[in-house]
């Protein structure tokens, strides 16, 4: 009886926690372990140190390129006409991983920025190379990240050539590769071709990469393509991150409840 | 009670090696080491099977909440509690077991210990995945994962208990 008790105690925690954690206290968001995590991660995070800095230093070079000030003006009413055609749309939060596994059938990351730096439940996190997951919990100091590596993340992708667009799935096996879902078989997709987020849910703003197409095969007894993704990032060796604010979620959330 | 801190400070050295070394070791996807089973394997016969699964239990949610896996190591672990006894009396040789003695194989001969061990390891990491899995369709998957890491965990089990078990006297 008491084994059945607590047989139903766990699972039941399991199957919630899951879906909706109710509290960071059982997780790795919580201050003791985001704590002995963030003692790990100082001798830990040497290991990965030259890759990391090179992607860092990849990535400063494109922003480089695109820093109007590096590049010569061919139009200026454009340029100076810019703040009042654009407005900042999404708001980025540097943090670091502190823990991450890529081998379970689930996979979830713990970064050090929480409630107190604006993290929430729900928001995107990518890296300099591609996406990363999406905000599972968090507390005041630390969140917990459900990765691109778990059965349920369904991010909204679309390859950049022919717009064809599907949901982003993971089998369990590998960390290298995933799969694209819902693409019909009427859609030449060549392989090779970039894919990239498609904005859709809000989360990620539209472009991000995610990785390239890597094969294609048919679903039996479907008109649907089986895709294989490669992702761009290597999840194993990832450190640096940010988290995506989207400062017109409510108003596209509420917009399309309304439909 | 000398046995007390023995016990309570191999507990918290299983749970600091199976999230800080083990679970970090991402090997691949079907090797997981787990040796949290080797704690509960290695409490003393005369244990009831309550004490049994309240140890157990702690155990799996002190891993749990470290590890974001939500409750999947305590229920595991406590699956393992409750069908010790039962495997144990299953096994027993005929004139029951020394209760001076330990479940180790460093007491026990080899060949009892691989095989009560290596089933209560099984039923472990099959419950483990299969509920970390929640579908059937990944049921060949799941077999895989348990099969490899099982293996792999039970060569691990036994290479660390030279390590910190003494011969009973």
């Amino acid at each position: 009886m008491f084994f059945l008790f607590l047989q139903i105690i766990t699972l039941y925690t399991y199957v919630s926690y899951m879906s909706v954690p109710k509290s960071s206290v059982f997780t790795s968001a919580s201050y003791v372990s985001g704590t002995l995590y963030e003692i790990e991660h100082s001798v830990t995070k040497h290991f990965h140190l030259a890759e990391n800095n090179e992607n860092l230093q990849k990535e400063n070079m494109r922003l480089r390129k695109q820093n109007p000030l590096f590049l010569y003006k061919k139009n200026r009413t454009v340029l100076s006409a810019n703040d009042t055609l654009y407005a900042q749309q999404y708001d980025y939060i540097a943090a670091t991983i502190i823990n991450s596994s890529t081998t379970n059938r689930n996979n979830f990351f713990t970064i050090d920025a929480g409630k107190m730096q604006g993290v929430k439940r729900g928001l995107g996190v990518f890296s300099s190379n591609g996406i990363v997951g999406i905000v599972h919990n968090c507390s005041k100091h630390f969140s917990v990240v459900k990765s691109v590596l778990t059965s349920d993340i369904n991010i909204d992708v679309m390859i950049v050539e022919n717009g064809a667009f599907g949901l982003l799935k993971w089998n369990g096996k590998n960390s290298r590769y995933g799969s694209i879902s819902g693409i019909t078989n009427d859609i030449k997709i060549k392989k090779g071709s970039k894919v990239i987020t498609r904005g859709g849910s809000g989360i990620f703003p539209k472009g991000l990469n995610v990785g390239t197409v890597h094969s294609i095969a048919p679903l039996e007894g479907k008109p649907l393509h089986f895709v294989k993704l490669e992702f761009a990032e290597k999840y194993g060796a990832l450190q640096n991150v940010y988290v995506v604010k989207n400062k017109f979620l409510t108003e596209l959330n509420k917009l399309q409840l309304e439909q | 009670m000398d046995k007390l801190h023995v016990f309570s400070f191999r507990f918290l050295l299983f749970a600091a090696l199976q999230v800080f070394v083990f679970n970090q070791l991402s090997i691949s996807s079907y090797l997981h080491i787990m040796i949290a089973p080797l704690y509960v394997m290695l409490l003393p016969f005369d244990f009831s099977v309550f004490r049994l699964l309240i140890i157990s239990f702690f155990l799996g949610v002190i891993i749990d909440a470290l590890s974001n896996t939500f409750g999947l190591h305590a229920s595991s672990l406590v699956l393992v509690a409750y069908l010790r006894p039962s495997i144990f009396n299953w096994f027993a040789p005929r004139d029951g077991y020394d209760p001076l003695k330990v479940p180790s194989i460093i007491d026990m001969p080899n060949k009892w210990f691989l095989l009560v061990f290596g089933i209560l390891l099984s039923v472990h990491h099959l419950w483990f995945f299969a509920i970390e899995s929640f579908s059937l369709s990944e049921i060949l998957l799941i077999l895989q994962k348990t099969f490899f890491s099982c293996l792999l965990s039970l060569l691990v089990c036994i290479i660390l208990q030279p390590l910190f078990l003494n011969k009973a006297k």
